[in-house]
């Protein structure tokens, strides 16, 4: 009997499309999502001021070796400002450490205030700060990054929150509605359920291939979708 | 023209036509995405910073701080060690300037001091140095002039070190190259391939996703009862309803 094409890649294609067709089309859903929503807002770039560049006077400043010889393994010391004060930041083996440039003496960490401060300094919005926490343990929006961090959170639709060193003061990471959104679409799109990273796992490779197929025979039977003759009457 | 009528009939016309015009990208998505899905992460590398070693910086006088502007306005300075040597980086309005920490002299990110540099991330032979003005596909996530240092290896690793800082920017290899040809087909930015919010992914990726839902919509007027008999067959024999 010889083979009926038509039939059979129609089959494929339906059968395959039953397997894979959530997938499909959540892949069409998170992608257009992903694609629409412009990375820069999902990165929350709108969401924070750069900070204005301002000038050093060297002549004032206390010897970045003090820096070293106080902090002993420290392999970087970077001038910058905590709030409006020059200070020296030491990327000791324990983690970043401040020093007040003037005098190279140790800043105490920045209290649950001046964390406040910082946060209201750096977010360009009108809202209120919500919340202010210390964690000890990573919530998953934080993904790899080590703990603790200071949490801010602004009032507002997309419940905007900063992400402080408790060590520095700097800005970690920011947080928004959308980005949750984002990561929560990027879960479903690269099919890691778990940790939202790996783009590697066995259960994408198999449904990217299977639905290669579906698609590939989607395309095959096109050739008997658009007929070039009329159809005979019935 | 009669009134569209929300038929299966219809939807399947919209597949088919939608089909037609968007299908080939829907292919490629699906046969980039396969593959970016093959391809080992770990081997693609080159994602977020953090690679380069850092050493303790030595105790002791470093040149002094107050020696370092030339005239500049100084708008920050970084103290870090460039293969276990303490260097100064200046930043002002006009750029990056390396200072060699310990005799207070201005340094020149030469080719030697870059082969130095790669040499740390790569064990394999340098096959050949060169100079970019600016930087090239591989090295888009960087800005300014930087150099290029060729390895010899299996994969073909080319590092990335910036001709300001001295710092090592980052590693391709030859899976990278092949993982971002299929990244460009996926993201559909054909010249930078950087960019996946530009409109034509946009109108593509929302005519795609009317393919997928009524061929998903399909799905439900495509099968029978008949199409599963095969599944009812196998199991034991149990008292079913007549079918009448």
């Amino acid at each position: 009997m010889a083979i009926r094409w038509p039939l059979l890649v129609r089959r494929t294609h339906k059968w395959l499309a039953l397997v894979v067709g959530v997938q499909a089309l959540l892949w069409t859903l998170t992608g257009l999502y992903m694609v629409a929503v412009h990375i820069d807002i999902i990165h929350g770039d709108n969401l924070v001021r750069t900070p204005a560049v301002q000038s050093f006077d060297l002549s004032r400043l206390s010897q970045p070796s003090q820096v070293v010889a106080a902090a002993p393994g420290t392999s970087e010391v970077r001038l910058q400002r905590f709030l409006d004060v020059p200070v020296w930041r030491a990327e000791t083996p324990e983690g970043p450490r401040l020093f007040d440039a003037r005098t190279a003496q140790p800043i105490s960490k920045p209290t649950e205030a001046q964390i406040a401060a910082l946060a209201r300094r750096i977010y360009t919005g009108d809202g209120k700060i919500v919340s202010i926490r210390l964690l000890t343990t990573a919530p998953q929006e934080m993904q790899s990054r080590k703990p603790p961090f200071w949490q801010v959170e602004f009032e507002g639709w997309n419940r905007p929150t900063l992400y402080l060193s408790p060590a520095t003061g700097e800005l970690i990471s920011r947080r928004h509605a959308l980005w949750r959104v984002f990561d929560f679409a990027w879960m479903l799109h690269i099919m890691d359920y778990d940790e939202r990273t790996d783009v590697n796992n066995p259960l994408l490779r198999v449904v990217t291939w299977s639905t290669f197929a579906m698609a590939l025979m989607g395309a095959w039977l096109l050739i008997w979708s658009f007929p070039r003759r009329k159809r005979k009457k019935a | 023209m009669s009134k569209i009528r929300l038929t299966p009939l219809f939807f399947r016309r919209v597949h088919k036509w939608i089909g037609l015009i968007l299908g080939l990208q829907f292919l490629l998505w699906a046969v980039s995405g396969s593959v970016m899905a093959l391809l080992d992460k770990d081997k693609v590398g080159g994602h977020g910073a953090g690679m380069s070693h850092s050493h303790p910086l030595p105790a002791g006088d470093y040149a002094s701080l107050a020696a370092l502007p030339r005239g500049e306005t100084v708008q920050g300075v970084v103290l870090r060690d460039l293969g276990a040597r303490p260097v100064y980086e200046v930043h002002s309005a006009k750029g990056v300037r390396l200072v060699d920490a310990t005799t207070g002299e201005d340094m020149l990110v030469d080719q030697d001091m870059a082969r130095e540099i790669a040499s740390m991330m790569n064990d394999a032979p340098i096959r050949a140095v060169s100079v970019m003005a600016k930087p090239n596909l591989e090295a888009r996530d960087f800005k300014g002039p930087m150099w290029r240092v060729d390895f010899d290896d299996a994969e073909n690793s080319s590092a990335y070190v910036s001709l300001d800082t001295a710092r090592f920017l980052v590693m391709r290899g030859d899976t990278w190259r092949t993982w971002d040809f299929f990244w460009m087909l996926h993201n559909m930015d054909y010249v930078n391939r950087k960019s996946f919010n530009h409109p034509l992914i946009i109108i593509v990726a929302f005519g795609v996703f009317w393919m997928a839902g009524t061929g998903f919509y399909l799905l439900f007027k495509s099968f029978s009862r008949a199409d599963f008999r095969w599944l009812r067959r196998r199991r034991k024999p149990v008292v079913t309803r007549s079918a009448t």
